[in-house]
């Protein structure tokens, strides 16, 4: 079948929005019609580079080509067709994209860590993960990969189960498609890793789409205090509405109040979920934990940075924790229809944060809005 | 095909081997030639009614044996793979899965009426009846049809017949102590009962730096086997336990109690939780009978010192994960499979073994096929 896509032929280039013909689906795959599709920043991680190997590492991953790429992890749509045997999906299901796919066979899915999978190794280089082969092509007859093997930012693609969570009929498929990544991600951050427990002072750095839901988080479980930092006024004022207490527009600017409003003894939790996670920001970030705290690393850093500017004196002597974070720690499987019932239930914002609704076409003006700040989080929606 | 398996045809009745028809395999399902099965104590639970299964039911749930045949849509399987089972079958995908307790996948809904997860029908056949299976997996026999979601492949390396206590006894025991209880390093651990299930919640509990081990069970020769396994004392019965631990721990008693009887018993349970110190927490491994609804035990002690009294199934472990790991500490001589098998016999041997068994001569007998 045919279908209008977004996709990047190279580094710093735009969304070239074309026609994709796509194969029928195959064992353990089905085709989706992505109904909606988030605009994440780690979408955005692909067009910098930030989150694209280096080309020297492309042979060993098996990758003739990294680009072209249609983008889009976050989404949530309607099967409209079934491949040969499958029996977990049928035909009018309504389904998230999990960007981690889940076997639920190998080590990490086996003890609870579901995104840790295996398979999330196969999330970069080409081809299906069910058999490695290509089912998306180019009208050129070229193949065309998918990021996160998802490729949300399509009417249609072939996804294999494993990368897909059924979800109930009544939850609109644009709050699902949230929860299918930026949501969790932050949520999870806040409670799964960073362990919030009622009457913390907890610090969110950044509040965009992963930090906005970090902060509901944070109050979900308890805290006393959320101080949401980030440069945008729009954004600090939007914080205030999903609980945070107080806002700051920068680190430095945070720290003397925090010191001051917790006697000294700074934040138990940091969340650090910047647009984008430089090394230097560590030191900023570490300054606002207090002693026993825990700093969790939620944001994506440029691939091959490896420096971070932490007192590793203070780490040890002050015994705090930097935890790496993905998913936010929760799983797929469990977590996104879990944190679904909750939005069914009120307890979830989901509609709040979205900004902006655009068609495909307009793509690069929903990716150009993020960059400015303008939005929390704007959504594609196909009809 | 044919083949030969062991069926209970009713509760009381001893197991009668004979010749069986078998299907073969259905959607997602596999036929496995089995090289050997444990005898544990939860098949004579079915025998006494413990255990309220549907009957007639070919026994055996602690299995391996090589995959033969793989049925329409089996992708992780293919013939010639070896495979443990894990008495519990594991979709990977229902809540319980997802959150790393396989040992509590919703599958498991399936397993008292024995039938094949894709379609609750029977693959196997006696006398002109379908029969349906211990755990969905039916062990006692040369060759059994089971579903995917209850087969886990490990490496050839592994002899079978040491292999396949890792289905059920071997993590059930070992993880009671690792995972349920938490063994700490220094803690003071109590073990009751020291059968197939306690012999490896006594290497567990070593394995995770536990300081003394006191082993209870009334039969000399386990008490025996039990300081080859890693305890430090022994005593036969509980009572003479709690004196044993107040003395050696100067009052503290147990951090972990694990219980691993042939059966459980409510009236025990105050017993057991005498032999634990403040916070101290009592694993409740072994199966009470399905009819028994109460248990005596101090309810203001319970309080007053913090302690814990916690179920686990599995010993709290994933059968995809701990089976493969429980092997691999098997092979790095971390972890004793040889020394668990008192006995060997063969199919037609089962009625024997679990005399053997009740009679208190075994760890863990095992029948071996050709």
């Amino acid at each position: 079948m045919k279908s209008k896509a977004a996709m990047i032929h190279g580094l710093n280039q735009e969304w070239s929005v074309e026609e994709i013909d796509i194969q029928a689906p195959k064992k353990n795959e089905v085709i989706v019609h992505w109904r909606a599709a988030g605009m994440c920043h780690s979408d955005e991680h692909l067009v910098t580079g930030d989150m694209v190997p280096p080309q020297e590492y492309w042979e060993f991953m098996g990758l003739k080509d990294f680009f072209p790429m249609i983008g889009g992890h976050e989404g949530a749509g309607v099967v409209v067709e079934v491949g040969p045997d499958v029996t977990d999906l049928a035909v009018g299901d309504h389904v998230s994209a999990s960007f981690v796919p889940s076997c639920g066979r190998c080590r990490y899915c086996s003890t609870g860590r579901q995104n840790l999978c295996d398979l999330g190794s196969q999330t970069f280089i080409g081809g299906m993960i069910t058999d490695g082969t290509h089912r998306h092509f180019q009208k050129n007859g070229e193949p065309v990969t998918l990021m996160a093997k998802l490729g949300t930012f399509s009417e249609y693609a072939c996804v294999a189960t494993n990368s897909l969570i059924k979800i109930d009929k009544d939850i609109p498929l644009e709050a699902a498609a949230l929860v299918s990544c930026g949501v969790a991600t932050g949520w999870g951050s806040a409670t799964a890793r960073a362990q919030t427990k009622p009457g913390d002072t907890v610090v969110v750095v950044g509040v965009g789409g992963i930090g906005m839901n970090a902060v509901q988080g944070a109050k979900m479980a308890g805290a006393k205090r959320i101080i949401a930092i980030d440069p945008v006024e729009f954004k600090r004022e939007k914080a205030m509405e999903f609980g945070a207490t107080h806002t700051f527009s920068s680190m430095a600017e945070a720290l003397p109040a925090v010191m001051e409003m917790t006697w000294g003894q700074l934040a138990d939790r940091v969340i650090m979920t910047p647009g984008v996670l430089h090394g230097e920001m560590m030191g900023e970030g570490m300054s606002l934990a207090g002693k026993g705290s825990t700093v969790v690393v939620t944001a994506i850093s440029p691939m091959t940075s490896t420096t971070a500017s932490i007192n590793l004196f203070e780490l040890a002597m002050w015994q705090k924790e930097v935890k790496g974070t993905i998913f936010g720690s929760l799983n797929p499987r469990a977590d996104i229809p879990a944190l679904l019932d909750m939005y069914r239930s009120g307890t979830l914002k989901l509609d709040e944060l979205i900004t902006k609704r655009y068609p495909l076409d307009q793509i690069n003006e929903g990716y150009r809005a993020m960059r400015d700040g303008e939005n929390i989080r704007g959504v594609i929606v196909n009809g | 095909m044919k083949t030969q398996a062991a069926i209970l045809w009713e509760v009381g009745a001893p197991w009668s081997v004979e010749e069986i028809d078998l299907d073969p395999p259905g959607p997602g399902e596999v036929l496995v030639k089995l090289a050997a099965s444990g005898m544990c104590h939860s098949d004579e639970h079915l025998v006494t009614g413990d255990l309220p299964f549907a009957l007639p039911m070919i026994g055996g749930h602690e299995g391996a044996g090589v995959v033969m045949e793989v049925g329409v849509g089996v992708s992780w399987l293919v013939p010639g793979d070896h495979v443990v089972f894990g008495f519990i079958p594991s979709c990977g995908r229902c809540p319980s899965c997802s959150r790393g307790h396989q040992n509590l996948c919703d599958l498991g809904a399936k397993m008292g009426g024995g039938r094949q997860i894709t379609d609750g029908t029977a693959r196997h056949h006696a006398r002109g009846q379908d029969l349906s299976l211990m755990c969905i997996l039916g062990t006692f026999a040369h060759h059994t049809v089971v579903n995917e979601a209850s087969c886990i492949k490990i490496d050839n390396d592994i002899p079978l017949d040491r292999a396949c206590l890792t289905g059920c006894g071997v993590v059930t025991g070992w993880g009671s102590s690792v995972y349920a209880a938490e063994v700490a390093p220094g803690d003071t651990v109590a073990v009751a009962g020291v059968g197939g299930i306690g012999a490896n919640a006594l290497q567990g509990a070593k394995l995770a730096g536990a300081k003394r081990i006191i082993a209870i069970d009334p039969v000399e020769f386990k008490r025996e086997k039990a300081m080859e396994l890693g305890a430090t004392h022994t005593a036969s019965s509980m009572t003479e336990a709690v004196e044993l631990i107040g003395q050696i721990t100067w009052g503290q008693m147990a951090n972990k109690v694990i219980m691993t009887m042939g059966v459980g018993s409510g009236e025990l349970i105050g017993q057991a939780m005498a032999l634990a110190g403040k916070r101290g927490r009592v694993v409740v491994t072994n199966l009470h009978p399905a009819l028994e609804s109460s248990v005596t035990m101090s309810g203001l002690d319970l309080t007053l010192y913090e302690k814990q009294l916690v179920g686990s199934l599995f010993g709290s472990g994933n059968p995809r994960a701990d089976i493969p790991k429980l092997l691999n500490l098997y092979r790095d001589g971390l972890l004793d499979l040889d020394g668990l098998i008192t006995r060997r016999y063969p199919l037609e041997g089962v009625n024997d073994g679990y005399q053997d068994m009740r009679d208190g001569k075994n760890i863990r007998g095992v029948l071996v096929y050709d």
